[in-house]
Order: structure tokens, then C-alpha cells, then sequence
């Protein structure tokens, strides 16, 4: 890496720039296949020419791992892509502080050191190089904390299975308890001794450095806060599945397993304390005139058939429907033995005097009713019978205070061709 | 309290509100005041209003229980303990087809067809779907998957367990009474003492 920078702060003339410019391009003349060497582990070497694979295995790109095993990106390569394509899967967090602070004491010694020897070019080159280590520290650090949250913001969608999510927690956790560990080795004493009264080391190493730490921590503590909130999820996830699955199988293994009488107990559990529904009924309230209004809106907006419905059949039911079937027998008994006196009358030539006729047949009926139901027959008959019989009321007047004529019988005969018989 | 009028009938018919079934009264009874003046209300009618441990779900109980109470809660205890098993034969079954990890909780959603086709897809599933079915909670008479798997759910959002938002679609969400029976499992597991806390998995491939 430090190469690449050092190639970079040079002009274009250093030997690296041209070397550094080469493998780049090299990486990008085999992307494709780097990348799926990237996704599976090791590179399909058919698919490089002899004279490719010497290259990238020169430009240190590729390496064999082991002499069995097959030709394989080398780490930098790996973690750069990982790097760049937030592949949480593959990215590494390097917390290691102690190293860059090493090399920033180095460094600034090796600046004072030109300073002294009123070297001008030596000590702007080193200056150059503290600027740079300090960068790659806080960088590292705001890498580290933002893949963090990268992480956190998909809930480990990288992974698919709740254990490896929580071994993702697990390991997010201590990555970060590395990196502010590595916080506590920043001594800003030290470094402010190490400064001295220089204002361009004093800006770099502490207030910038300061800033950008304190940042650093306080985002750090609102991870780990999230951290632990959706390990709680996920154990709570776990721990529900554990439970159904371990339950399910417990009552398969037991069909006989009894629970408790609950409900029973003097100290009825809360989680079995549910009242059963009440289904809310009401009625029309007569009883409130100023409701009348409402109801009979109500009343009015009810649909109906548009056509009635024989009411007659399902009224008589609900009454005494004994007595009423009785009656009902009764009559047609009645209208039947009317009918017999009609057919009786078109069989014989004379006409025939309906009380003589229940005299004569013995019949129960009442001679009231009995003549009632023959004028009643008679008047129903359809005009075209009717005219084919006469019918004769032998009335006489009750009083003579009123015109009331009570029928004393009826004589009914056949008309023939406009006479009467009953007359003749 | 005239405009609680419908929350105060659906919890007196016995229906669990949870933020799936209707987001906006879950909401108003997390407000303690209301609560406190529909108990008020409730307290002639031997109710008030209880929620879940974990505040998922809000239904009414019993203040007194006195013996009524305790018969009808016997009853209903009776029939919970009764379904249990095939209750979580199907979330476990729910869970695997679906390839979920953790068990089903309130607001999970579970497309029928999905549902239907990775049970189809998988032998041993459809199996277990013909016992379940089978099972006197659910039933079914039928020997073809997709009507088993219509009558489960069908039972289950008579149950409460799933809502479906669209009477027309075969989509459904978990419901915030699936969090009323975990708690009603572990509270069993507790009380019973049912060894299923360590080492299970052993034991139960020992079986």
C-alpha cells in the first residue's frame, strides 16, 4: 500500500509511478475474471492465457497459496474489492493502532531530524508522509465504523440463517471493541509533547486528530447501542423458534401430557384470563316518541317484495291451528254435500226443496246453514251454469214493522229453455 | 367515550385488536387514560381491558372471576390446550416452507400461493400437511394439497391467528394473538416444568 502512495506523492518520473500504473491496468484488463476468482475463492486458470497468469502472478495480484492448492487472489486484492464493493462478507476491519502510532513517532522524528539539518525538500517529503499515516488512520477507522453500519442498516441480510446472523453480531461486537480499544492507545499527551510548538504537527496530530476520534466514538456508541438492540431481536427470534419447535415435538412425544387446571386455581394466570365474547344486542325502543321518527325512516328504508306473498296460509299458522283445521273439514264437508244436492237437482225433473233434501238424507247440518251454503253455491256458480238452474226463496216477512224476510227454503231446479219447473 | 363506541362492541364480542387487525384502536388503547374509562365502563360487565405481556395485543378479561367466569374460562382453556399442538405444527410449517428462522410473529405476512407452492414442491411437507389437515382443529376431508392448505387458513382466521386484509386475496398477516399463544406456551413450559429448556435437540433425535 505504501508503495502505491509513496508512487502517487512522487512526480511522474519515479520508477514506481510507471510500475504502479502497469498493475493497475493489469486489474482492470482481467476484471471479469478476477472478480469471479474474487467470488469463488480461486481463479479458473484456463481461462488466462501462460503469459497473462505470469503477469498477474509477477505484478502480485495472484498467488498460490500452497503448492495443492489452486491459483488464488492475493489478501490486498481481496480486501481492495471487498473494500470497494462493500462486501461485508469479506471485509476486514483492521483496528491495529499501534503500528500507525509507531510509525507517526517515526516519522516525526524523521521530520524534526531534516528540520534541524535545514533540509527543506527531506522534511516537506516527511511532512507529506505524516500527513498521509494520519489519514490512513482515521480513515481506517471511519472505514471500519461505516462497514459497521453498513452491516447494521441490512440486518446482516448477508447472511441468511439467524444463528450466523447473531455469530455476525458477535463478531461486529468485538471489531468494535477493538477499534475503541484502539482509541484508548491514542494518547493525545504524548502526542501534543510530540508536536511541540510546531502549529502545522500541532493542527494535524491533535485538534484534527482529536475531531475526528470524538466523531469516531460517538458513532461507535450508537452502533453498539443498535448492536445490542438487534441481537435482543434475534435472540428473541431464536428463542421463540426454540420454543415452538421444542414444545411441538414435546407434545408429540407425550399425547397424554396434562396441563394444569388453570382456570381453577385460586391465582388464575394472566395469559389465560380472556373473557369470552358478548354479542351486543339491541330492540326498538317503542316506549320513546321522539325516536318515532328515526324508526319509522328506518322501518320505511326496509326492502320488500313487490310482490305480496299468500299471507292467508302462513297466517293461520301460529293460531290454534287444531280448531282451525277442525272448521276447515267441516266446511268442505258441507260445500261437498251441497254439491251433491246440485247434482242431485240436474238428475231429477222436478225441483227440489233443499230443506226436504236435508230432512231426507239426514244430514247434520244446521237448516240455517244448510240453505245459507246453497244460495252461496248458487250465487258462485259462473254466470253460464247459473243460468242453466233457478233458484226460488220461499221468505216470509218477520214483522211487519221492517222489511226483514226471514228464508224458510230454497227450491232449486232446472231451467229448461226459460221455463221454470219449479213452478209448473 | 361515544366515538369508542365500535372499539368498546369489538373487544366485548371477544376479538383481539392488535396492530394488524385495526393499527388506529391498537393505537388508542395504548393510551392508559382511555383504558382506565373503558374499564370503568367494563367494570358492571365483569371486563376490562387486558393486554399480552409483550403489549402486542389488547383483548378484555375477567375482573372476578367468579364461577362463571372460571367455567368459561375452563372451556376456553380446554379448547386453546386442544389446539395447541396443531397451532404450532403449522407455524413450524409456515416457518419451513417458508425458510424463515424465527417462528412467526405478529405482522409476518404469508402469501397462499407462495405458501402452496413451496409445499408442493417438497414431499415430506406435503405429508405433513395431510396430518395437520387431518387434525380435528382443521377438518379437511380433501386429499389435494391446495384444499388443505384453504381449509388450515381458513380455520386459522376464524381462529384470529391471521388477518386478511383483502377478502378477495389469498394474503395474509400474522395477527398479535400468535403472541398470546407463545406466551401461553412458555407460561406452560414453565409452570409444567417441561424439560425442553437444555439439550432438547439430543433428546428429541434420541427418540
Amino acid at each position: 500500500m505504501s508503495n502505491i502512495h509513496e508512487g502517487k506523492s512522487s512526480a511522474q518520473s519515479n520508477p514506481l509511478f510507471q510500475l504502479g500504473t502497469e498493475r493497475l491496468e493489469l486489474i482492470g484488463k482481467h476484471a471479469e475474471a478476477l472478480m469471479q476468482g474474487y467470488l469463488q475463492g480461486h481463479v479458473d486458470e484456463s481461462s488466462f492465457s501462460q503469459q497473462a497468469l505470469e503477469k498477474l502472478i509477477n505484478g502480485r495480484i495472484l498467488w498460490r497459496p500452497d503448492e495443492q492448492q489452486p491459483l488464488s487472489l492475493r489478501p490486498n486484492v481481496n480486501e481492495l474489492i471487498a473494500g470497494l464493493t462493500q462486501d461485508e462478507r469479506k471485509r476486514q476491519i483492521n483496528s491495529d493502532v499501534g503500528e500507525h502510532l509507531d510509525l507517526i513517532h517515526t516519522r516525526v522524528q524523521s521530520l524534526q531530524a531534516a528540520r534541524q539539518k535545514g533540509d527543506y525538500a527531506a522534511s516537506e517529503h516527511h511532512m507529506q508522509l505524516l500527513t498521509e499515516r494520519v489519514h490512513d488512520m482515521t480513515g481506517q477507522f471511519g472505514d471500519a465504523i461505516e462497514s459497521l453500519w453498513h452491516r447494521l442498516n441490512t440486518e446482516f441480510g448477508f447472511v441468511s440463517s439467524l444463528d450466523d446472523k447473531i455469530l455476525e453480531i458477535e463478531l461486529a461486537q468485538r471489531q468494535l471493541r477493538r477499534i475503541l480499544d484502539g482509541f484508548k492507545i491514542i494518547s493525545f499527551d504524548d502526542l501534543i509533547q510530540l508536536a511541540g510548538s510546531d502549529g502545522g504537527l500541532r493542527k494535524l496530530l491533535v485538534s484534527q486528530l482529536q475531531a475526528r476520534i470524538s466523531e469516531h466514538s460517538g458513532s461507535l456508541l450508537e452502533v453498539q447501542k443498535r448492536l445490542v438492540l438487534l441481537m435482543a431481536r434475534f435472540r428473541h427470534q431464536q428463542e421463540r423458534a426454540l420454543l415452538v419447535n421444542r414444545m411441538s415435538a414435546f407434545l408429540r412425544q407425550h399425547p397424554n401430557f396434562k396441563v394444569g387446571d388453570y382456570p381453577n386455581r385460586s391465582q388464575v394466570p394472566a395469559v389465560i384470563n380472556q373473557a369470552h365474547g358478548i354479542i351486543a344486542q339491541a330492540f326498538v325502543a317503542l316506549d320513546r316518541p321522539q325516536d318515532s321518527y328515526a324508526l319509522a325512516e328506518i322501518a320505511r328504508a326496509i326492502p320488500r317484495d313487490l310482490v305480496p306473498e299468500s299471507h292467508s296460509e302462513k297466517q293461520t299458522q301460529g293460531f290454534a291451528t287444531s280448531v282451525q283445521d277442525l272448521v276447515a273439514t267441516e266446511q268442505k264437508q258441507l260445500a261437498k254435500d251441497v254439491e251433491d244436492f246440485f247434482l242431485y237437482v240436474i238428475e231429477s225433473s222436478a225441483a227440489i226443496s233443499g230443506v226436504d233434501y236435508l230432512a231426507e238424507n239426514e244430514m247434520p247440518w244446521e237448516p240455517e246453514m244448510w240453505l245459507f251454503q246453497i244460495v252461496a253455491e248458487y250465487e258462485g256458480l259462473p254466470q253460464q251454469n247459473k243460468q242453466s238452474f233457478m233458484l226460488e226463496k220461499d221468505s216470509a216477512r218477520k214483522s211487519p214493522f221492517n222489511h226483514l224476510h226471514i228464508i224458510q227454503d230454497v227450491k232449486l231446479g232446472m231451467r229448461f229453455f226459460g221455463d221454470f219447473q219449479a213452478a209448473s | 367515550m361515544i366515538e369508542n363506541g365500535p372499539l368498546l362492541e369489538r373487544l366485548l364480542e371477544g376479538e383481539f385488536i392488535c396492530a394488524v387487525t385495526d393499527e388506529h384502536s391498537f393505537h388508542k388503547l395504548q393510551n392508559e387514560q382511555l383504558v382506565e374509562d373503558l374499564n370503568h365502563f367494563l367494570r358492571p360487565l365483569n371486563r376490562r381491558v387486558a393486554k399480552s405481556e409483550d403489549g402486542a395485543v389488547y383483548f378484555l378479561a375477567y375482573c372476578d372471576l367468579n364461577q362463571q367466569a372460571r367455567q368459561q374460562l375452563s372451556q376456553q382453556f380446554n379448547a386453546t390446550v386442544q389446539s395447541l399442538l396443531p397451532m404450532l405444527e403449522w407455524m413450524q410449517l409456515v416457518q419451513e416452507a417458508m425458510g424463515r428462522d424465527g417462528a412467526l410473529s405478529a405482522g409476518d405476512t404469508i402469501k397462499l400461493q407462495d405458501f402452496e407452492s413451496k409445499v408442493v414442491d417438497n414431499q415430506s411437507l406435503i405429508q405433513r400437511l395431510g396430518q395437520l389437515s387431518n387434525d380435528k382443529l382443521f377438518k379437511s376431508t380433501s386429499d389435494k394439497a391446495d384444499m388443505q392448505i384453504k381449509q388450515v387458513f381458513k380455520r386459522i382466521k376464524e381462529l384470529g391467528y391471521i388477518y386478511q386484509p383483502h377478502k378477495d386475496r389469498l394474503f395474509y398477516i400474522v395477527t398479535g394473538k400468535v403472541e398470546q399463544l407463545i406466551e401461553l406456551v412458555r407460561f406452560i413450559k414453565d409452570e409444567e416444568n417441561v424439560p425442553i429448556d437444555e439439550d432438547a435437540p439430543e433428546q428429541e433425535a434420541m427418540f
